[in-house]
């Protein structure tokens, strides 16, 4: 059954079906359906990498190891989220006269489109077809950025559109490398192999000095894209400006597809040169971005601009425990990936209700005491803001600390150290941060929510996940995880 | 004459460094130039250079697949890249950069460094190269002034043709290192990427030009911290 | 390694009378493309002929600087044009240095022209005499990247041993570092002969004048000796370009036959480079001073890309 290939094309179709649909209730039903769906086929991939180890398609053109079925749950599970959030979010946008039926078709088509690009990026085999779905990613995404057309909109998407096709243009550059370098080992071959399945074979025979001078363009590339410092400057921008779902997507899965693509790289370069090459360029850059966001998120007026920094933390985390390169850390990661794209969807849908309630979102207007506004939001808020503090009983404390253990476990004394002093910092600015909005007593009289129940579907629905699967994660999804980690650590 | 071409490959090697050579000229005459129209003149005759290359190594070496990337070169980056660019500089009415950054004189000597620096990156792969020597060396000469020029230049257009040149110089590294060029959907992504990117920064830019009333993406400077 | 008169004296002849034709067939033509009739191609002959019986006079305030620059002008351009292979791959000074003592000569020749415009206390030529000084801090260096570039290919600066090495190898044509070389020094050439876009050498306004201004408080024998010296520089950097980038047709022997089909073949490339001249100068307006150093930095950058690439391309 062409499993891999419905996993891609149903979004696609999806987004066919959308720009021609007339009303704009409708969009949001088939978005939800053809998400639902994408999440069942998910399980069934889950399920089929489990036992088979690996599917492919299409002479393996679609491939799917344990790490692409762990993304693909991710994307399904946030786009589904994202689909039930955007029908009640743009249904209000409309009744307040903010935005056109056109642009909420734009939005809905352009949803799927980058949804299906993601899709692709985990499932292609050939690196070049990984560079154009993210590329095609990108661009979506950029359109939804300024969907608002907005001035603030239009800054933040052409700050994001040059950096993003800059960022990319490195990586067709390190795309290019790794090419030649797959001629080398065959040199009779016009047209040799550039599947990542055949290269990671064949890693020990690349030429050297292209893989690294390919994995540097890469990272500089893939990690513009995945938001790593110092080339993060357009995720504040883009993740603030863009519309609420959309920032939900970005924040929760684009960030991480881009950084599995990077993966890809640093898989194939360490069998390649043997070293902690790409390793070491991970953990240093993954500290640094946490350092970087730390001071940010304490000095932050904006309340989106907030959540976006503390992405980079979380993404610059990832990065570290993948980076220090031990079976436990890399474990830790991937499951603090999971989490984390369960849990900032639902602030950025908090945050989307604040938005449209208070019709701004500088800290200082919206003012303390929202709970006494919005008091489900803030609730639901409350739980995903201490989840991604990293509080108990929530999964994101278990990452962490496993990533953490990791690192003292492998004699990596100073870096965990480091890492535990930047999620302390973390966690202290974006608590101090939300406490002072939400709690309290409202400075100004604002009316009582009428909608009180608006986005609890969308956010209820990931906060329930994550807390599911914080207390009980089923043994066969821990499986998959530790699949997946043996493969970034090396093991096919 | 149906016979294939069987002159030596150094005519076809030196022909090839020939057109690197003009794209590198081309390149530096961009970062000097200020009027946008001449700008994308001098950028369809790079990507024509381009063409004229995958063109060479098509019939030197007798790879016609590579046939197929001359002539999407040509149709896209010649013709319709320019005529969209020139259709989006007419509509916005916008035709002459203002003060780079840095003035011509010391753009040019930045540049030359920047080419220095090409060079010593591409210096230890001069024997993985298949045809024209050190046209990897101007390929990340490309790049670099590409990212230069994004960063001296204030108008969004230049802002998109530097983009554009660095995809340029991406094009000449897959043809510097890989006799027979990337496979055909690589390269058939590539250049459709390449299209629609153009198309969303044309739309981003008339929209910027709309809400700004003009493409000085200086004045984008309300986002910050 | 020899020192021939007589082909010191046939050079020396050679560029005394062929300097005044190269001017008389770029005005002459330059008329023509802008649907004039101009001046016929042998007046520089008449004019120089008229200055010469002229009587000379000299500003109070000039000291004998005024009355040597002239000479000097007049015999570095000479000394600097008896370095370069005209007809034969061996020059008949070469031995006496090569591209170094070339350009070190020019800029001797342009410092006394330069001192010369500001001795008699003329504010016109003052102010020529700081713009010549301006362009060519820019233009000297190009100009000796460019020869450099041409230069390394044939492993030694001497202008002969370059020629004859160039002389053997038949693709350099296409060898990007000699275009790039070939371009710069085509700016090079419109910088030091004052033409169009950096200076017009036909107007009449002071304040607009470069090499003009420098010239204006000369008169008779002083002046004739300062025109033949210009075009007699002009005429060594049309030489060069002409016969270091396309040596080939150089006379290879001895004979009087083959003298007489390379002096045709030079004079022929020689009118050539003088129409490409013309067309420039028409087709482009005359550049503001201050964007001058634009033009002649991308000279510079063009040769330093020119001399790069003899690394580039191994």
């Amino acid at each position: 059954m062409l499993l891999l290939s419905s996993i891609v094309m149903i979004p696609l179709a999806s987004a066919a079906l959308c720009s021609l649909v007339r009303s704009h209730r409708v969009l949001a039903g088939f978005t939800i359906v053809a998400f639902a769906a994408e999440l069942a086929l998910g399980l069934q991939l889950f399920r089929r990498v489990l036992t088979a180890g690996v599917v492919s398609e299409w002479n393996e053109f679609f491939h799917a190891d344990a790490l692409s079925a762990w993304m693909v749950l991710l994307i399904a599970a946030v786009s589904l989220a994202t689909s039930l959030y955007a029908g009640r979010y743009f249904r209000r946008d409309f009744a307040a006269g903010v935005i056109t039926t056109g642009r909420i078709r734009q939005f809905f088509v352009l949803n799927s489109l980058f949804a299906a690009g993601m899709f692709l990026v985990v499932l292609a085999n050939n690196l070049g077809v990984m560079w154009f779905a993210l590329e095609a990613t990108a661009l979506a995404s950029v359109l939804l950025v300024a969907l608002y057309n907005r001035k603030t909109s239009l800054e933040a998407a052409w700050k994001y559109v040059m950096l993003g096709s800059l960022g990319l243009a490195l990586a067709l550059f390190a795309t290019v490398f790794t090419y030649a370098a797959a001629v080398g080992p065959h040199p009779s071959e016009r047209l040799p192999n550039f599947n990542w399945s055949h290269l990671i074979n064949v890693a020990p025979q690349l030429d050297r000095r292209l893989i690294k001078l390919a994995f540097v363009f890469a990272f500089v590339g893939y990690g513009t894209k995945a938001g790593l410092a110092p080339m993060h400057t357009w995720l504040p921008d883009a993740h603030s400006e863009a519309p609420s779902p959309t920032s939900a997507m970005l924040s929760g899965v684009s960030l991480k597809i881009a950084l599995y693509a990077l993966l890809r790289f640093h898989i194939l370069t360490t069998q390649c040169l043997g070293t902690h090459f790409s390793g070491t360029l991970l953990l240093g850059f993954g500290l640094f971005s946490m350092f970087l966001a730390a001071p940010f998120i304490l000095v932050q007026t904006n309340l989106k601009r907030l959540l976006a920094y503390s992405s980079l933390e979380h993404i610059g985390f990832i990065c570290a425990g993948i980076g220090m390169n031990t079976p436990l850390t890399i474990f830790g990661a991937l499951l603090h990936m999971g989490y984390h794209a369960l849990t900032k969807p639902v602030l950025f849908f908090a945050a989307g209700n604040i938005h449209q309630t208070f019709h701004s979102l500088e800290l200082r207007v919206i003012g303390p005491g929202v709970v006494k506004v919005l008091p489900i939001t803030v609730c639901l808020m409350g739980l995903a803001a201490a989840a991604a503090t990293g509080l108990p009983p929530f999964g994101l404390f278990y990452s962490e600390l496993t990533v953490i253990s990791g690192g003292f476990a492998a004699r990596q004394t100073i870096t965990s150290v480091l890492l535990l002093v930047a999620l302390i910092a973390a966690f202290c600015g974006i608590l101090t941060q939300l406490t002072r909005i939400l709690l309290g007593a409202p400075k100004v009289e604002h009316s009582n929510d009428s909608k009180p129940w608006d986005g609890v579907p969308a956010m209820g629905l990931l906060l329930g996940a994550l807390l599911l699967f914080s207390v009980w994660l089923p043994g066969s999804m821990l499986q998959l995880i530790h699949r997946a980690a043996g493969i970034v650590g090396g093991i096919p | 004459m149906n016979t294939p071409i069987t002159a030596s490959p150094e005519l076809g090697s030196q022909l090839i460094t020939l057109c690197a050579a003009v794209m590198l000229v081309l390149q530096f005459l961009l970062v000097v130039q200020r009027m946008l129209l001449t700008n994308i003149r001098l950028f369809a005759l790079q990507s024509l250079m381009l063409s004229a290359i995958a063109t060479i190594v098509a019939a030197f070496y007798h790879a016609s697949h590579v046939y197929v990337v001359a002539g999407l070169t040509l149709v896209g980056k010649v013709f319709f890249l320019p005529w969209l660019l020139n259709r989006l500089v007419r509509r916005i009415n916008i035709t002459q950069e203002i003060e780079p950054l840095l003035n011509a004189p010391t753009s040019m000597l930045a540049c030359g460094g920047l080419t220095l620096l090409g060079y010593i990156v591409a210096r230890p792969f001069t024997t993985l190269q298949k045809l024209g020597n050190n046209t990897l060396a101007i390929a990340i000469t490309l790049l670099l002034t590409g990212f230069f020029l994004m960063i001296n230049r204030r108008k969004a257009i230049s802002q998109v043709l530097a983009l554009l040149t660095v995809e340029n110089g991406v094009m000449l590294a897959a043809v510097a290192l890989t006799t027979y060029g990337m496979p055909l959907v690589v390269e058939l992504g590539i250049f459709f990427d390449v299209m629609v990117a153009v198309m969303v920064l044309g739309i981003l830019v008339y929209r910027i030009r709309e809400s700004f009333a003009s493409m000085d993406t200086s004045k984008l400077t309300q986002l910050r911290g | 390694m020899n020192l021939h008169p007589l082909a010191i004296l046939l050079q020396t002849g050679l560029l005394l009378a062929l300097a005044p034709f190269v001017s008389g067939v770029i005005k002459n033509w330059k008329a023509k493309l802008q649907n004039r009739r101009g001046p016929p191609i042998w007046q520089p002959y008449l004019d120089l002929i008229k200055f010469l019986g002229k009587d000379v006079v000299i500003s109070e305030h000039a000291s004998w600087v005024f009355s040597i620059a002239p000479y000097v002008v007049f015999l570095t351009a000479l000394s600097a044009g008896l370095m370069v292979p005209i007809l034969t791959v061996q020059a008949p000074l070469s031995l006496f240095g090569g591209a170094l003592a070339l350009i070190g000569l020019l800029a001797l020749g342009r410092f006394f022209l330069a001192l010369g415009g500001l001795d008699p206390a003329s504010a016109f030529g003052g102010m020529g005499s700081s713009r010549e000084m301006t362009i060519s801090a820019i233009a000297e260096p190009a100009l000796m990247l460019a020869i450099f570039t041409v230069a390394i290919t044939a492993g030694t600066t001497d202008l002969s041993r370059v020629a004859a090495a160039l002389h053997e190898a038949n693709w350099q044509l296409l060898n990007p570092a000699h275009l790039m070389a070939f371009a710069a020094l085509f700016i090079v050439l419109l910088a030091e002969t004052g033409r169009v876009p950096i200076d017009n050498p036909a107007t009449h306004l002071e304040l607009t004048m470069i090499h003009e201004a420098m010239l204006l408080e000369y008169s008779g024998r002083l002046l004739a000796f300062m025109e033949w010296g210009a075009s007699i520089k002009q005429l060594v950097l049309m030489s060069i370009l002409v016969n270091l980038f396309l040596p080939g047709t150089l006379a290879a022997d001895g004979t009087v036959a083959a003298f007489g089909l390379a002096f045709l073949i030079f004079v022929l490339k020689l009118l050539g480079l003088s129409a490409a001249v013309v067309v420039v100068e028409t087709v482009n307006a005359k550049l503001r001073l201050f964007r001058v150093p634009d033009l002649l930095s991308a000279a510079f950058v063009l040769a330093a890309l020119g001399l790069l690439s003899t690394f580039l391309f191994q």
